[in-house]
C-alpha cells in the first residue's frame, strides 16, 4: 500500500510541479518583447512586412485591395522606414505612398529575375532627402535606402530583401551577395539588413534532424550574424505555421533594442505574414 | 524489495536481449563513425569547402564532441527508446508468456512491489545503456575523429537559435547531465511499454504497441499538420533531455518538462499497479 501512496504521491508533485513552473517560451509570449536597458538619446522605428499572399491564391503577390489596411498599419505604428516584399510594380508602391497621405517617400526595386518587387519606404521627417538605389543579388535585386533622422545624426542605410521560398542553396547565395554588397559600400554609419529571408533556423522547427538545406540555411544565417546582429529574435513567429522568417538584421554592438515585436493583428486578406517591427535606440 | 529489484537485475544481465542492446548500439556507433567521417571528408576538402564557409568550414568543427552530438541526438530519438521498449514491455508479459508470472505471484510479496522492481531494473538498464552510448561515442570520437569544443549552429539539429560554443570540460560535463535527463526522459517510453506488459500477454505485442505509439507520435509531431497538436504527445515533452546540451541551459523549461514527464511515468505506473493488482493470473 505505501509503495502506490509513494508512487500517487510523486505522480501529483510532478504534475504540480509542471504546473508551476512555467516553461520559458510560454514566459517569453507574456513578457515585453526583447527590450534592452537603453540610456541612448535617437530612435529608429524599422518595420518590415512581406504583404504577398499565401500559396492557395491564384496572385500571391501583394493585392491592391489590401494595400489601405497597409498603410493604416503603418501610420498607426510610424516607423522611420519600412521594408516591404512582394509588390506587384511601381504602380502598387505608387497607390500605397497615395494611401500614406505622403508621408513617406518610397522606391520599388528594378525588374531583375522574378516577378516581384521589394520596396523602401523613409518617413517624410528624416533629413533631407533620401537616396535610394538597387541592391543585386543572386538573379533579381533588393531595394535600399540612405537617409538621416536628423541632421546631425548617423547615416542609415537600410536594405529590404526577399530570398527565394523554394531552394536553400538560392537564398544562401542571395543572403551572401546583400551581405557582401552591404560590406563592400565601406561607409560609416548605421547599416540594417531586413525583410523576408525565408529561413526558419529557430528551435521551433523541428522537422530536420540534419539535411543539407537545413545546413545551408544555417550557412546564410550564420553568414549574416558574422557582421550582423539579429534584432528582432525575441519577437517570434512571422508567418503562418509557426515560422520566423523575417528578420531585421542590424550593427552589433552600436544598437539597443528598445523593442521588437511582431503585430500579429495586422495581416489582412490571404497574407501569410505579419510586420516585424523593430525599435533601436543609438 | 531490495531482494527483488536484484532477483530482477540478474534476470535481466543473464538474458540475450540486454547484451544485443549494447551489441547494436556499438553497431549504431559504427555507422555513425562511418557515415560522420565520410560526410566530413566530403564537405570539408576541394570545391565542398565553398559549403561550410562560415560555420562548419574547418575541419575542427567536426571532432569528437560534436561527432558524440550527433550521434546521440540521432540514436536517441530512433533507436534507443526501441531497446527501452523490448526490455520493459519483455517484463510482466514475459513472465505470463513463459508461465513463472503465476509463481512469482504467490510468494508472499505485493503486486505493486514485482510492478516497481520490474520498473527499476529497466530505469537502471536504460541509464546504462545511454551512459554506455554516450561513453563509446566520446572514446571512438576521441581515438577517431579528434577532439575541440562543441560548436553549435541553428539549424541543424533544432538545438539552438543562435551560434554558440561549448568548452570542451563543460561539454563532457553535459554530457553526462545528459545521461540522466536522457534515462529520465526514455523513462516515458519504458512507463508505456510496463503498462501494456501488463495489459497484453504477449511481450511481443506489448512492445510492438509502445514502439508503434512511440515513432507514431514522434513522426505526426514533426508533421506541420498537426502543430497545435504537437504540445500534447509525450514526445514533445521528451524533448527537453536535449537541453543540457546548449549553451545556456534553461532551467525553467528543463524542470518544467522534466516534471511533465515525471507525471506521465508515474501516471503510468500507478495505472500499471492497479491493473496488475485486479488482474486474474491464469498461466
Amino acid at each position: 500500500m505505501w509503495l502506490k501512496s509513494l508512487i500517487g504521491l510523486l505522480f501529483v508533485l510532478s504534475l504540480l510541479g509542471a504546473f508551476i513552473v512555467k516553461p520559458a517560451r510560454e514566459r517569453e509570449m507574456t513578457d515585453s518583447s526583447g527590450a534592452e536597458e537603453s540610456r541612448d538619446s535617437k530612435h529608429l522605428r524599422i518595420l518590415t512586412w512581406n504583404i504577398g499572399n499565401g500559396n492557395l491564391e491564384s496572385e500571391t503577390r501583394a493585392h491592391a485591395e489590401d494595400l489601405p489596411a497597409v498603410a493604416v498599419v503603418i501610420l498607426e505604428n510610424e516607423p522611420d522606414a519600412v521594408a516591404l516584399q512582394e509588390l506587384t510594380g511601381e504602380s502598387q508602391l505608387k497607390l500605397l505612398l497615395t494611401h500614406l497621405e505622403n508621408r513617406y517617400r518610397g522606391y520599388v526595386t528594378s525588374k531583375g529575375n522574378s516577378d516581384r518587387f521589394d520596396a523602401v519606404l523613409v518617413t517624410t521627417r528624416s533629413e533631407g532627402n533620401a537616396i535610394f538605389e538597387d541592391v543585386p543579388a543572386g538573379d533579381h535585386f533588393a531595394a535600399a535606402a540612405t537617409f538621416r533622422l536628423q541632421k546631425d545624426s548617423l547615416e542609415i542605410y537600410l536594405v529590404s530583401a526577399h530570398a527565394d521560398a523554394f531552394s536553400a542553396s538560392r537564398r544562401r547565395g542571395f543572403s551572401e551577395d546583400v551581405t557582401d554588397f552591404v560590406r563592400n559600400r565601406g561607409k560609416s554609419g548605421l547599416t540594417f539588413i531586413t525583410g523576408d529571408f525565408n529561413f526558419d533556423v529557430s528551435t521551433r522547427n523541428k522537422n530536420n534532424l540534419f539535411t543539407d538545406d537545413a545546413k545551408q540555411d544555417s550557412e546564410s544565417y550564420a553568414y549574416l550574424l558574422k557582421y550582423f546582429r539579429d534584432l528582432g529574435r525575441s519577437a517570434g513567429e512571422t508567418a503562418i505555421n509557426n515560422r520566423r522568417i523575417d528578420y531585421v538584421f542590424g550593427p552589433t554592438k552600436t544598437v539597443s533594442v528598445r523593442r521588437a515585436e511582431v503585430l500579429r493583428d495586422a495581416a489582412v486578406g490571404a497574407m501569410d505574414h505579419w510586420p516585424l517591427l523593430v525599435e533601436v535606440g543609438f | 524489495m531490495i531482494t527483488q529489484i536484484r532477483l530482477e537485475f540478474l534476470k535481466l544481465v543473464r538474458s540475450k536481449g540486454f547484451y544485443l542492446s549494447f551489441a547494436a548500439l556499438s553497431v549504431f556507433v559504427l555507422l555513425m563513425l562511418w557515415g560522420f567521417y565520410t560526410y566530413a571528408e566530403k564537405k570539408t576538402s576541394g570545391l565542398a569547402t565553398e559549403q561550410f564557409k562560415y560555420t562548419y568550414e574547418s575541419r575542427s568543427y567536426f571532432n569528437g564532441l560534436t561527432f558524440t552530438l550527433y550521434s546521440l541526438l540521432f540514436a536517441f530519438s530512433l533507436v534507443i527508446p526501441i531497446f527501452v521498449a523490448m526490455t520493459a514491455g519483455g517484463q510482466i508479459a514475459g513472465e505470463r508468456s513463459t508461465g513463472t508470472l503465476r509463481m512469482m505471484c504467490v510468494r508472499p510479496v505485493s503486486r505493486a512491489s514485482i510492478v516497481m522492481a520490474k520498473f527499476l531494473v529497466v530505469a537502471i538498464h536504460t541509464y546504462l545503456l545511454l551512459a554506455f552510448f554516450i561513453t563509446l561515442n566520446l572514446l571512438v570520437g576521441l581515438l577517431f575523429v579528434g577532439w575541440g569544443n562543441l560548436e553549435l549552429y541553428p539549424g541543424p539539429l533544432n538545438l539552438v537559435d543562435a551560434p554558440g560554443q561549448i568548452l570542451r570540460d563543460d561539454a563532457l560535463w553535459r554530457f553526462a547531465y545528459a545521461s540522466f535527463s536522457g534515462t529520465w526522459a526514455l523513462l516515458v517510453v519504458a512507463a508505456i511499454a510496463t503498462l501494456f506488459s501488463v495489459i497484453f500477454r504477449n511481450p511481443v505485442t506489448a512492445v510492438a504497441a509502445t514502439i508503434a505509439i512511440y515513432l507514431m507520435l514522434y513522426i505526426v509531431g514533426r508533421i506541420e499538420f498537426f502543430v497545435d497538436l504537437r504540445p500534447l504527445f509525450f514526445t514533445t515533452d521528451m524533448d527537453f533531455w536535449r537541453d543540457v546540451l546548449k549553451p545556456e541551459i534553461p532551467w525553467h523549461e528543463l524542470y518544467h518538462y522534466a516534471a511533465t514527464c515525471g507525471a506521465y511515468i508515474f501516471g503510468l505506473l500507478l495505472t500499471s499497479i492497479i491493473i496488475f493488482e485486479h488482474k486474474d493470473i491464469t498461466t
